[in-house]
């Protein structure tokens, strides 16, 4: 009795899969069977002066790989031709995992393990460097998402941030009848909690706006791109401030002449400070998640770029010196 | 006042001064009374700078004042002039309480207790009706506003708003920046707003930066010097004085719908969308009454002058041809036999039992929306799995329905007076059937709101369509091969029953008395398995549920609940077996249906809790009404945005879609992008109709939006937005090779930048309905995160990835 879901346009796939898995690895069997190809002629092919990329089949495995590296390098081309309906991105991509593994055996067979210190062996260096990129590549897009989805549970980034911002409030407002060392001592943590000058602003400046909240997190997320798997960052070091807030907190906690009104108002405002700490060290984390996704690309690409020079170095010396 | 106005018109919208300018220039005497200061308050309402369409664009004008799209300030400084000039006689500041007194000598009561006395009257008071006022001494005081435009404009004032709904919480907010609120609640919570607004102010009161006074009324405001008084609070524990320098009382609007009725004018049913019937010369049930503009039905400037013009002729006793008459000619144009377009109407109401109850103007309007057709014998009108949701009648010729899409030949006829179509209009799913035109076809087809609107106002209409969709449904569903006359018992003993959302249609081991087809809305089928519930099925409209009940009798096997707001057919059991008796043929062939659909159901895959969990998150997320809708697995997304950037550079430079917000359960993200609603809230109260659903089910916006903002106000879901999009997306090329804007880039600038000018339309997500190869977003994703599915993929789903 269902209605059939017929009619629909055709790039719509039904079940929903990942790229590595897409079409039934589609692109998978197909690099299998290119590589099956390639060592059968490897083997079958015997040059009189041993294989080299010299040879009738080294050309054509050049060739090969010269091609394989151009649909490769497209991929960055395609993900941006949005309008495109050429395959979808999910399918290039997969192609692309599974053609630039393929690609290592091919451009091995065509070198016939000729390798010294020359233009031809850096070519194949730069390759292989970007496939490694890769490959990080294809471990962080397999593992970090579910790890976002774990720290995130359901919420997002714009609502910790939203909290983080009323928490602050809240310390500040808690901190405000305690006297201007409390006060003060606050507001300097929620000052180091933020990075370089003006963003204090752009923070209370633009509460409700989503967007420019979005433009914070994008400049956290700049900064710790640059400073990601380094050592801990400095300039947005939750711990050395929450560290030293706390304690000096606890200070004011035991330093006895305090009314009880106070005390409580102290434990309130430890309370808030070390949640907000906790949100700070959780909003890092999801910043920190997300770089590394992307982070890698940073050599991917400048190394595609390299290794297109090199061989392009390549093709013109071989015709040249032959 | 003694003297008598032979026309006395209320309301200075654009209606209203059409009405008076041109009785000014015909040197009527007259008098147009206007609540406000000012003319044409809904207009002056509008923001500032706010670029006010002439639609519709085919329609002429007819005033005897200038209006063309411009920006507000303009068009309404060329009113002011043009009032001025024709010398019309305003009355500013006098709100009409009643009207009483019959054709020759009414008497119009004011607010202030003055009478005005005129032989005609016209009602143009638009639909916004008038801001509750605060009902206490001094409520008209300066203090007093009803109404915030700006609150930039206002610093460091002492200020108190009176309301606890979405505007006074709006205008709280956004005037405690800069000034010193209180609040002034007549209850102690705030659970008539919006949640996002609640959520807001609670926190606001929590951090101190707003006051409020809970269980409050306002006894009494004095002013005490020049913006500075007094607001006399009545609580619970006194009279409690407050100084202030403003009061802004955002106590909502009285619908007009009231006074109207009081002046003796009938309202044709009960639905809050009905509009009073009134004549092709705009008089209402009350002779000498007339009704003009958006309170007559017609919601758009235009329109509202034109007939402002026209009924000033009609009074003085000319009939001109309605301006619209050119646009109903040149449609006529290409029927056969096409004579005039008075008889072309009279020809329809007589050949079409259905639109016969409709007054001429009900009739006229209907067909200026609509569009005549005349298909070639045999072209197929739509197909069965098509998502549009126009209503057809036939005006001559015949057509043929083929409900069949195993056997083609299977054809029911339908003759000219006949309708079809009304099931994708009533249950906002696909089309249940193909229909092939037959020779000699002539239809007229009408858009959805025209046809929502008659169904409103015309109760006639309204049970007619009722009636045949119950005996087609059941014809189609159940019974097939009966005709409609032995169908009649089972008919009549069944009744529409409507579910809120989340109410049960029965319980497991309840007695099964009776089928429920499903007309609108959808329904989840849950099983008690090891002490917990577990959802089996999602049941859309268009299909039914209970059904072993008709032949079993057996006790429900399992809970049934709405998913959303949702109604059904109920067939009884009784009238149903007397019916089967009598057909053993349909006995047998339905048996079989009934058992391989038990069959299927008893091997589909169990479910867990965690599925269970699941739907039930997706059905709170809007799912139940969706019929396509954008889902990310959170554990492919790696958040490049692609979806995003896809859609920004393949629509104008906006996305519509907010790939981070929304709500997420189990690894499944429901991101802020459009549902595509089988009712649509955000059509619901579009001026210009522009809202339209495409055959393949997408929800768009066309270029006759007005920028008005209903539709972002009417979206439960939140994602529609205004803004102004930009024609050339930045160009790949250049990109690649000098740097610049990158294709894709987020053009939120542009938007907020938008948001401050006025050219600005409502813009959300159309599918990609233009793109060849399907939605831009899903495409280009490059881990296959992003998906697209309809209900019917909702179980598939939440069975896991593969
Ligand atoms: C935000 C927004 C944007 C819009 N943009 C456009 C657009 O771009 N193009 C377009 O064509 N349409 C637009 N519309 C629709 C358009 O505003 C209405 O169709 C039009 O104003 C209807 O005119 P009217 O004369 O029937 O009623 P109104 O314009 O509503 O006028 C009614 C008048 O009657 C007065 N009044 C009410 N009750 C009383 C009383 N009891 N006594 C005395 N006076 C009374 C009111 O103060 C008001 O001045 C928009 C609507 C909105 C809300
Ligand atoms: C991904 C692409 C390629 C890589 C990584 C690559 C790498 C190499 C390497 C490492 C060698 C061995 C160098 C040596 O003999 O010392 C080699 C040899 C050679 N390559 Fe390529 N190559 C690629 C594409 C090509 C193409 C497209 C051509 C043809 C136009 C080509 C033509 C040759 C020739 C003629 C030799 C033999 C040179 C010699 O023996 O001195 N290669 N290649
Ligand atoms: C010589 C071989 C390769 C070349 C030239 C190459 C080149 C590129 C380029 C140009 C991009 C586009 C990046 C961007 O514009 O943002 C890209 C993306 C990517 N590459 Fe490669 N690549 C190669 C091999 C590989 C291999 C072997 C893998 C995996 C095993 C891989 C995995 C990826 C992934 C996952 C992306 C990101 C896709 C996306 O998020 O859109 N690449 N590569
Ligand atoms: S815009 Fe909103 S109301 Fe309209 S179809 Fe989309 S989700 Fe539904
Ligand atoms: S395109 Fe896919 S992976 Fe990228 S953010 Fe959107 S859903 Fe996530």
């Amino acid at each position: 009795m269902s209605q059939p879901t017929a009619h629909r346009k055709p790039s719509r796939e039904s079940a929903h899969t990942g790229f590595m898995r897409h079409r039934g690895f589609r692109w998978a069997k197909f690099a299998l069977l290119l590589c099956i190809a390639c060592i059968a002629a490897y083997v079958w092919h015997e040059p009189l002066d041993g294989p080299s990329g010299g040879s009738w089949l080294g050309y054509t495995l050049g060739g090969i790989a010269l091609a394989l590296v151009v649909f490769l390098a497209w991929l960055g081309v395609r993900k941006r031709r949005y309008g495109s309906s050429l395959g979808t991105l999910k399918g290039w991509t997969s192609a692309h995992v599974y053609l630039g593994l393929a690609l290592v055996l091919i451009a091995t067979l065509h070198s016939g393990f000729q390798f010294g210190l020359n233009i031809h062996t850096l070519a194949y260096t730069l390759m292989v460097l970007v496939v490694v990129s890769g490959i990080y590549g294809i471990v962080v897009y397999a593992k970090l998402p579910q790890e976002i989805a774990r720290l995130r549970t359901g919420s997002t980034r714009d609502a910790w941030i939203e909290e983080l911002l009323d928490l602050n409030d809240e310390a500040l407002k808690l901190a405000e009848p305690m006297g201007p060392d409390v006060h003060r001592k606050v507001v300097g943590s929620i000052e180091k909690v933020q990075i370089g000058g003006g963003l204090r602003r752009q923070l209370y400046g633009s509460k409700k706006q989503k967007r420019s909240l979005e433009q914070f997190s994008d400049a956290l997320q700049q900064r710790l791109k640059a400073l990601i798997d380094s050592a801990p960052p400095e300039t947005f070091n939750p711990s050395a401030t929450q560290q030293s807030t706390v304690m000096f907190m606890a200070g004011q906690l035991g330093s006895g002449d305090k009314s009880a009104l106070d005390l409580q108002r102290l434990q309130q405002l430890l309370d808030v400070i070390g949640r907000r700490n906790a949100l700070v060290t959780r909003i890092n984390r999801d910043i920190a998640l997300h770089a590394r996704l992307q982070v890698w690309l940073l050599l991917h690409v400048p190394l595609t770029f390299a290794l297109i020079a090199a061989l392009i170095a390549h093709i013109v010396s071989v015709f040249f010196y032959w | 006042m003694s003297s008598v106005y032979a026309l006395a018109i209320v309301g200075s919208g654009p209606a209203g001064l059409a009405a008076a300018a041109r009785a000014a220039e015909l040197g009527l005497s007259h008098v147009l009374i206007e609540a406000e200061p000012h003319l044409s308050h809904t207009i002056h309402r509008y923001q500032k700078g706010k670029h006010v369409m002439a639609e519709p664009a085919a329609l002429p004008l007819r005033a005897s004042v200038p209006f063309a799209a411009g920006q507000r300030e303009v068009i309404l400084t060329a009113w002011d002039r043009s009032a001025a000039k024709l010398k019309i006689h305003i009355r500013h500041r006098a709100e009409v309480i009643a009207i009483t007194g019959a054709q020759g000598r009414f008497t119009l009561k004011l607010s202030n207790g003055e009478a005005i006395n005129a032989e005609h009257v016209v009602l143009a008071i638009g639909l916004q009706g008038n801001p509750r006022k605060l009902g206490c001494e001094g409520e008209d005081s300066g203090l007093v506003q009803y109404q915030l435009d700006d609150p930039a404009e206002y610093r460091n004032e002492t200020i108190v708003i009176v309301g606890a709904g979405d505007a006074a919480i709006e205008n709280a907010l956004a005037l405690s920046t800069q000034n010193r609120v209180t609040l002034v609640n007549r209850r102690d919570d705030f659970d008539r707003a919006r949640e996002g607004n609640r959520d807001a102010v609670l926190k606001a009161i929590e951090q101190g930066r707003l006051r409020v006074v809970y269980n409050a009324g306002v006894a009494s405001v004095a002013m005490t010097a020049a913006q500075r008084g007094v607001i006399t609070l009545s609580t619970p524990q006194g009279a409690a004085p407050i100084d202030c320098q403003r009061i802004i009382a955002r106590l909502g609007a009285t619908p007009p719908r009231a006074f109207v009725e009081s002046c003796g004018i009938v309202f044709p049913s009960k639905d809050p969308n009905a509009v009073p019937a009134v004549s092709d010369r705009y008089e209402s049930n009350v002779p000498g009454l007339y009704v003009i503009g958006a309170l007559a039905g017609f919601p758009l400037i235009k329109q509202a002058m034109n007939q402002g013009w026209e009924v000033v002729e009609f009074i003085v006793g000319r009939s001109p041809e309605p301006a619209d008459a050119p646009l109903l000619a040149s449609k006529f144009e290409r029927l056969p036999g096409y004579r005039s377009v008075p008889a072309t109407i009279a020809q329809i109401q007589s050949g079409i039992p259905v639109l016969a109850p409709l007054t001429p103007l009900q009739l006229r309007e209907f067909l200026l929306d609509s569009a005549l057709r005349t298909p070639r014998a045999g072209e197929v009108i739509f197909s069965r799995n098509d998502y549009s949701d126009s209503f057809f009648s036939i005006l001559a010729g015949d057509v043929f329905i083929a409900p069949n899409p195993d056997d083609v030949s299977e054809l029911i006829p339908l003759a000219a007076g006949q309708f079809f179509g009304e099931m994708s209009l009533i249950s906002g799913r696909r089309r249940s059937a193909t229909v092939l035109a037959g020779e000699g076809c002539v239809l007229i087809e009408t858009p959805r709101r025209s046809m929502n609107k008659l169904i409103a106002s015309v109760a006639a209409v309204k049970r007619v369509l009722d009636e045949t969709f119950l005996t087609r449904a059941i014809q189609s569903k159940l019974a097939p091969g009966l005709s409609a006359d032995e169908l009649q018992e089972v008919v009549a003993s069944a009744s529409v029953q409507r579910f809120k959302a989340g109410e049960v249609l029965f319980k497991a081991g309840d007695v099964g008395d009776g089928l429920h087809l499903i007309r609108k809305g959808s329904v989840t089928v849950a099983q008690q398995i090891a002490g917990k519930e577990m959802v089996l099925a999602y049941v859309p409209a268009g299909q039914y549920v209970g059904e072993m009940a008709l032949l079993t009798g057996a006790a429900r096997s399992a809970t049934v609940k709405a998913a959303i707001a949702t109604e059904t057919i109920k067939l009884e059991v009784a009238p149903f077996l007397g019916l089967l008796d009598k057909h053993p043929a349909l006995r047998d062939q339905l048996g079989n249906t009934l058992k391989s659909r038990a069959a299927a159901n008893a091997s589909a895959p169990q479910s867990d809790s965690q599925q269970h969990g699941i739907v039930q998150f997706l059905m709170q997320q809007g799912l139940g009404e969706a019929t396509d809708v954008l889902l990310i697995d959170e554990g492919l997304c790696v958040g490049c945005d692609h979806c995003e950037k896809a859609c920004a550079d393949t629509h104008g430079g906006i996305s519509r879609l907010d790939r981070d917000a929304g709500a997420s359960f189990a690894q499944l993200h429901v991101p802020t992008s459009c549902r595509h609603c089988e009712h649509p809230h955000c059509m619901k109260d579009c001026p210009p109709d522009a809202i339209r659903r495409a055959p393949n089910g997408e929800v768009f916006i066309t270029d006759a939006c007005i920028g008005c903002g209903n539709c972002e106000k009417n979206c439960p879901y939140g994602v529609i937005q205004m803004g102004t999009v930009s024609e050339k997306p930045p160009s790949l090329m250049s990109w690649l090779l000098f740097g610049g804007t990158e294709p894709g880039a987020r053009a939120e600038k542009a938007l907020v930048k938008a948001k401050q000018q006025s050219g600005k339309q409502a813009v959300k997500c159309d599918m990609c309905k233009d793109l060849s190869g399907g939605p831009a977003c899903v495409r280009a994703c490059p881990t296959g995160a992003a998906i697209r599915v309809s209900p019917e993929q909702f179980i598939q789903i939440t069975q896991g990835a593969d």
